[in-house]
């Protein structure tokens, strides 16, 4: 059996070393990771309230329909909820929807980018793998609550900020193909 | 049947150590799987410096998602898996003529100085190999990839992998019968000129 899986006797080959160990590097880099992780997921969530906040004054500004001028902004999301009771849900699922074909829209433009990068350093490695494992946290969360903004936010912002890593990837490959 | 290096069983506690961040079992982790990650990486990509850009990635990317790690599988497996992508996606990003780089042999044998003429002479035969073919050599028979699964890794068919496997394999012997015949083939090769 073995013969015929290895009839080389390739794994006779023994098992190298690296020269040097690596190990230092390594622990280095993820307790930065950690720390780094701590930083993104702060960031982050003062980015989704933002976005959010932002979404939803957004909608509120250009949505005035029958409301009499003047009537401040309380005022206006009463009348709204009085005179149309159903309008909160519309507009929560208006702000869900357009958070969604973000987040799919960013998903595709970063495997589309994604393709086109080369090695990534070990620094941006390490930021990639925060990052990735970020949206794989907000995603198992989001199985449990599809219907949050606050989740698809988050993701947004996490896809945004991998479209950059590998944009500046790029940046560099291009300078570095244009020096030679 | 050999086992694949990487076959090393890791205890429950160490793993449940690693997976809350500690950073001692983490290293044991490491000081464990090193040499078949390191192996692996430098059997395929043939280039020392590149083999340990790709250990160091793959035990990164590794520790950074070992909480996405299930358990349903031994934790050898899913880790390799980890190194084997790593070192296929470096393998595709270097441009053709880095691939095939020969390299000094350094094998930590001691004695036998047939077992180590025989090692040489595999590691210079593996080394004229197209990155790929090496690949698919290296998983099908040393690590016990099946077709299915190698086919998957390159985004490819199956016969892609039987193809590769036998081309590899017709270009090792011819390798290492040139290697070991030097004089015959220096005949056949004066006479075909």
């Amino acid at each position: 059996m073995q013969h015929e899986r290895d009839p080389l006797n390739l794994g006779s080959l023994p098992l190298v070393s690296p020269l040097a160990d690596d190990w230092p590097m390594i622990e280095a880099a993820l307790r930065k990771q950690k720390s780094r992780k701590r930083i993104v997921t702060l960031a982050g969530s003062t980015l989704a309230i933002a976005a959010t906040v932002f979404l939803a004054v957004g909608v509120f500004i250009y949505r005035p329909y029958g409301i009499p001028a003047g009537t401040s902004s309380s005022q206006q999301l009463q009348t709204t909820q009085v005179e149309n009771p159903a309008s909160s849900d519309g507009l929560q699922t208006n702000t869900l929807d357009s958070l969604i074909a973000l987040s799919q829209q960013l998903e595709s433009n970063l495997q589309k980018i994604r393709s086109q990068t080369g090695v990534l350093p070990t620094a941006s490695v390490i930021y990639q793998v925060e990052l990735e494992d970020l949206v794989t946290q907000v995603d198992e969360e989001l199985s449990r609550r599809p219907g949050s903004v606050d989740l698809w936010s988050q993701r947004i912002n996490l896809m945004l900020d991998l479209s950059q890593l590998y944009q500046n990837q790029l940046r560099r490959e291009y300078h570095r193909m244009a020096s030679l | 049947m050999s086992q694949s290096p990487f076959e090393i069983e890791l205890d429950e506690m160490t793993l449940a150590r690693a997976r809350r961040g500690d950073m001692g079992a983490r290293e044991q982790i490491y000081r464990n799987f090193q040499q078949p990650a390191y192996s692996v990486a430098f059997r395929i990509c043939q280039c020392r410096e590149l083999s340990r850009d790709v250990t160091q990635e793959a035990f990164i990317t590794a520790f950074g998602k070992i909480r996405q790690f299930r358990g349903d599988a031994p934790f050898w497996g899913w880790l390799r898996r980890v190194v084997v992508n790593h070192t296929i996606s470096a393998l595709r990003k270097l441009p053709r003529a880095d691939a095939v780089e020969l390299q000094e042999f350094h094998a930590h044998t001691d004695g036998d100085h047939e077992r180590i003429g025989l090692s040489m002479d595999l590691q210079s035969a593996l080394s004229t190999l197209d990155g790929e073919d090496r690949a698919v050599v290296w998983l099908h028979d040393v690590e016990g990839y099946k077709h299915k699964e190698i086919a998957g890794l390159f985004g490819k068919t199956e016969s892609f992998s039987k193809t590769r496997l036998s081309r590899a394999r017709a270009k090792l012997r011819a390798a290492l019968e040139r290697r070991m015949n030097p004089t015959e083939f220096s005949k056949v090769e004066s006479a075909t000129r």
